[in-house]
């Protein structure tokens, strides 16, 4: 067994290639930076600005929750610069080290007893610190699978069913068990379920692997909330959030109550009421819902922006990717975060189930921001080598994923404008 | 337009682009939701926020202190003493047995027991515990659990037990006064609530900064000193304890007044209770005040007030002697002594009191109308009738502070009753007619103090919160009840009649020579609820006067039932009043003659 274990660590990674990472450096989009700090600025002073209360219900100091989120961010400005500084070959070099460490916080965390305020084994605790360690799988899938899927688009095996989708599903049962049932953390397996399925799209799946996949999931999840009661509950309390506002419902009524009260311009930073105790997770889960009932619909559109300006950065730094590897990467990470921001702002509006799933960089939790941040590096980090031929392998992707269809629209972005890029293939 | 944008799907940055697109749909999904839930429906979910946020609460006032004299400063005898209700919100209580034992933790008990009011469905108040302590509260508050809470609220403290309970009363766990001076003086004790509207957090703390908070402050109750004398009270109570074993008695009550202004200096009955227990006071019958609320027929105790009746009218004169026939038949039924004193002779005012002769006090009544006359007349029965009910105030409310307050009955002087004259008969000796001892008490202080009907008090000074202090004066509610002289009259009677008994060899009657003490026993036939009077049982009465120049204070004891032998008044009243008086003559209580 351990062997064997040492084998698999020491094989060669595939495709690792040098010239891939020998492109022109030139500046970084600092406009992904500056909507990243915002963000993180925004979340610093919500939750200094119900810190109070939070303190009131919880009976820790009024300053507790701000220093916490303050040296969150300090890390995370570590991870930033850690992430961006290392190159991608780099990290796509130690992926499986990642997987690894992956694997074993993950194992400590269902070792480790349980915090009876949390009855779930996601946590690693050691020296007063705690780590969520499902965000760092998150990370580690991400490489992972960005490096994965590079060499198969390399080798033209993306719809090959034993190259690549068998590991896919392998990769989704291991998960599905792991995290879906022993951490019983769906809201996480689906971020990592929805970010491989999309990564794959992009990659060059074609529609019908697609359907297969995601009809797939869809049975797993089906059986997945049928094999726990209280995800049936959960699924009720969505279809018919106010019939039980003071038992399962209390929290997505409490959010509603919080997203509508505060009207067109808000109650004001400092005048929010639900943070008092009655949104459960006001610091975390429900934090957009603190922000709505401070902000109004003016702010929440606000912030809607920033997150869909964010975005849009990171689209185009994927487009603009020099090699698929980071293309993958940033894209990802794209769906990463805006699915985690869907399905938080999603379950606040209710519009989506309540699962325990953070808001990108203004929730509460250390964790959460460190790995943001960590993603947002290596999105930087690829900012700065993008160029605009954005379609340049559309040959490419259409021989590797055998696309017949040949659109004459393919061309406006086409190899042909670039052939110095286009013809590294 | 949509040529231009349209992702193409056989590339990569198409793919990009089509992913794109799907947020930008979910972007304008979520701000069409927003706009939904923010503009269209702000006014429904301000409600609903509010609904929640906004609570009404009464601030409790501080109910008032109940003070009473204790030599020559006034002490407290009912304090407050804040405690807390733990209660649960069961909707909130996720693991009921950790819980449970969280609490059993904190405040003792076996878990289990609390489990039923966690647990609990349909209700977001359930009681767990009443009157935890501060500390304690503050414990259960630092478990955070947002189905827990504890609610302050004053309870009432009782430094010296059982004294003066049953004028006392007890505070109900609403804080609503009940029985005694509690219920009597609720609406001055309790002060007027607050009201403090306000946003709170979800545990109901109001949150300071917020505008809609509106505060009405509460009015703090008043203080109450009473009239009472605590060591006369506590006196009193353990004579009637004694005694109430002594004379195998059902139920003893005294009183003693200061029959100048109506202030009772002790009221007490045995069996009593502890107001700081009284939920677990199982015979509610414990908390009533016997003397004021439980009339008896009074027996010959009521021959003091026929006398002054019949003095005041000059229907007699104190030093009269008349031919006694030993019976009278009225309404074809004979009236005649309990005593048997030796059949027809002379007689004079003072064996009417001293040998309690029915035959006599009938006599008078006789007088009343008919000066020389030995027939009962209308004249006779409403002159009578209009001292007990006009002059006396008898079978009436006397109006002192307690909660409940008995009438008693005054049979009316209905002419055309066929049988009016022997009712009338009975009334001159006490039967027939239903009194409190309070009643009295009252009734014959107006005739010992030269004919002013002050109304009984319990309440002597009343203080503000601001320490303003309003003397309560003496409510005078029947002027020349008798004229003065006659209770110069009655006194001397009165003494003849305790110097009587200690000839007669009751040795325990023996006074010392520099104070006055005078006295009537009453043995009162005891009414059956289906008609007529029960063969074997009496209760005992006595009333009485002590004094140095002049009475200083009256005394009244009745006895319910007394298991004595002999008469009840002479064996179970006398007694009890001998013991009362000795008590304030040697504890120096009552100033001696000149």
């Amino acid at each position: 067994m351990l062997e064997k274990f040492i084998s698999f660590m020491k094989m060669p990674i595939d495709g690792v290639e040098a010239s891939e990472a020998l492109q022109r450096r030139h500046k970084p989009d600092h406009w992904f930076l500056i909507i990243c700090i915002i963000l993180l600025a925004i979340g610093l002073v919500l939750i200094y600005s119900i810190s109070p209360a939070l303190a009131d219900t919880t009976g820790v100091s009024g300053s507790y929750y701000v220093i916490h989120q303050a040296m969150a961010i300090a890390l995370a400005i570590i991870a930033f610069i850690v992430t961006a500084k290392v190159s991608l070959s780099r990290w796509r070099s130690w992926v499986k080290w990642l997987i690894a460490a992956a694997a074993v916080a993950t194992m400590i965390a269902i070792v480790l007893p349980v915090n009876p305020n949390y009855p779930a084994h996601r946590w690693v605790r050691f020296a007063g610190l705690s780590f969520e360690s499902v965000e760092l799988v998150i990370f580690a899938i991400l490489i992972w699978f960005s490096h994965f899927l590079a060499v198969r688009i390399k080798k033209g095996w993306i719809a090959n069913y034993k190259r690549t989708l068998k590991p896919v599903l392998g990769a989704f049962l291991i998960i599905g068990g792991v995290v879906a049932i022993i951490q019983s953390d769906l809201g996480s397996t689906g971020i990592i379920v929805i970010m491989m399925g999309v990564m794959l799209f992009v990659a060059g799946l074609p529609f019908k692997r697609i359907m297969m996949i995601g009809g797939l999931v869809v049975a797993l999840v089906v059986i997945a909330v049928l094999m726990f009661p209280y995800r049936i509950a959960r699924l009720e309390t969505f279809l018919h959030p106010t019939s039980n506002c003071k038992g399962s419902g209390y929290q997505v009524c409490q959010a509603l109550i919080g997203v509508g009260s505060g009207g067109i311009s808000g109650l004001g930073i400092g005048s929010g009421v639900q943070a008092y105790g009655y949104l459960p997770e006001a610091d975390n889960d429900s934090i957009f819902a603190i922000y709505a009932e401070k902000f109004g619909f003016i702010g929440s559109v606000i912030l809607l922006a920033l997150y869909a300006a964010l975005f849009y950065r990171i689209a185009k730094i994927a487009e603009g990717a020099p090699d698929d590897f980071s293309r993958l990467i940033a894209f990802g990470t794209l769906v990463w975060i805006s699915t985690e921001t869907f399905i938080n702002i999603g379950a606040m509006v209710g519009l989506l189930p309540l699962k325990g799933i953070t808001l990108p960089f203004i929730s509460y939790g250390g964790t959460s921001v460190v790995f943001f941040a960590a993603a947002a590096g290596l999105i930087y980090q690829v900012s700065a080598y993008t160029s605009h031929a954005s379609g340049r392998d559309m040959n490419g992707l259409r021989r590797r994923a055998g696309i017949n269809d040949y659109s004459s629209h393919g061309r406006r972005f086409g190899g042909a404008y670039h052939p110095n890029l286009g013809g590294r293939e | 337009m949509w040529e231009s944008i349209r992702p193409n799907l056989s590339t990569v940055s198409g793919r990009i682009r089509f992913w794109s697109v799907i947020l930008i749909l979910i972007f304008i999904g979520f701000g069409l939701r927003l706009f939904y839930l923010q503009v269209i429906r702000y006014s429904h979910y301000k409600q609903a926020a509010l609904n929640d946020q906004l609570k009404q609460y009464q601030i409790p006032a501080t109910r008032g202190i109940i003070e009473a004299e204790d030599g020559n400063t006034d002490v407290p005898i009912v304090l407050n003493q804040r405690l807390y209700t733990l209660f649960a919100d069961p909707p909130f209580i996720k693991h009921p047995d950790k819980v449970a034992n969280q609490i059993s933790h904190i405040i003792g008990g076996n878990p289990s027991s609390y489990l039923p009011a966690l647990k609990i469905k349909g209700t977001q108040y359930s009681v767990i515990a009443r009157k935890i302590t501060q500390s304690q509260s503050n414990e259960i508050r630092k478990l955070q659990d947002p189905g827990l809470g504890t609610k302050g609220q004053d309870y009432r403290v009782y430094p010296d037990g059982n004294l003066a309970s049953q004028v006392l009363g007890f505070v109900n766990s609403k804080g609503v006064g009940e029985y005694g001076i509690e219920q009597a003086l609720n609406p001055i004790l309790a002060g007027k609530p607050g009201i403090l509207k306000a946003i709170t957090d979800v545990n109901g703390v109001p949150l300071a900064a917020s505008k809609q908070n509106t505060q009405i402050a509460p009015v703090p109750g008043k203080n109450v000193v009473l009239t009472l004398d605590l060591g006369i009270q506590q006196q009193v109570q353990n004579i009637l304890a004694k005694e109430y074993k002594k004379t195998k008695s059902q139920g003893l009550s005294a009183i003693v007044i200061n029959p100048y202004n109506g202030h009772i200096k002790a009221m007490a009955n045995y069996p009593t209770y502890n107001p700081a227990n009284y939920a677990n006071v199982t015979n509610p019958s414990l908390f009533q005040n016997a003397a004021v609320d439980y009339p008896i027929e009074p027996g010959s105790v009521m021959k003091t007030l026929t006398t002054s009746a019949a003095l005041n009218t000059n229907a007699i004169t104190p030093n009269e002697s008349f031919y006694d026939p030993a019976h009278w038949v009225i309404n074809g039924f004979n009236i005649h002594d309990i005593k048997i004193d030796g059949g027809p002779r002379q007689q004079n005012i003072q064996s009417i009191l001293s040998l309690s002769l029915n035959t006599g006090a009938t006599w008078m009544l006789m007088q009343m109308g008919d000066k020389g006359g030995t027939q009962i007349t209308a004249k006779g029965i409403k002159t009578w009738h209009d001292y007990m009910v006009k002059h006396y105030l008898l079978g009436q409310p006397t109006g002192i502070q307690q909660g409940y307050e008995a009438s008693g009955y005054v049979p009316p002087a209905n002419l055309r009753d066929p049988s009016i004259d022997l009712r009338y008969a009975n009334t001159a000796f006490g039967q027939g007619v239903s009194i409190t001892a309070l009643q009295l008490v009252s009734a014959l202080s107006s005739v010992i103090n030269g004919g002013t009907y002050y109304q009984p008090t319990l309440v002597d000074k009343i203080v503000s919160p601001d320490g303003k202090v309003t003397i309560e004066k003496p409510i005078v509610k029947e002027r020349n009840v008798v004229s003065p002289r006659v209770g110069r009259e009655l006194v001397p009677l009165m003494e003849g009649v305790v110097k009587s008994y200690l000839h007669g060899g009751s040795t325990f009657m023996n006074y010392p020579p520099n104070f006055i003490v005078g006295g009537k026993t009453g043995t009162a036939q005891v009414a059956k609820p289906t008609g007529g009077y029960y063969k074997n049982i009496y209760n005992g009465t006595y009333i009485g006067f002590v004094g140095g120049n002049k009475p200083q204070y009256l005394i009244v004891v009745y006895n319910i039932k007394p298991n004595v032998v002999g008469y009840a008044g002479t064996n179970g009243g006398q007694p009890v009043f001998a013991d009362i008086a000795h008590m304030l003559i040697n504890e120096g209580f009552v100033t001696p003659k000149d």
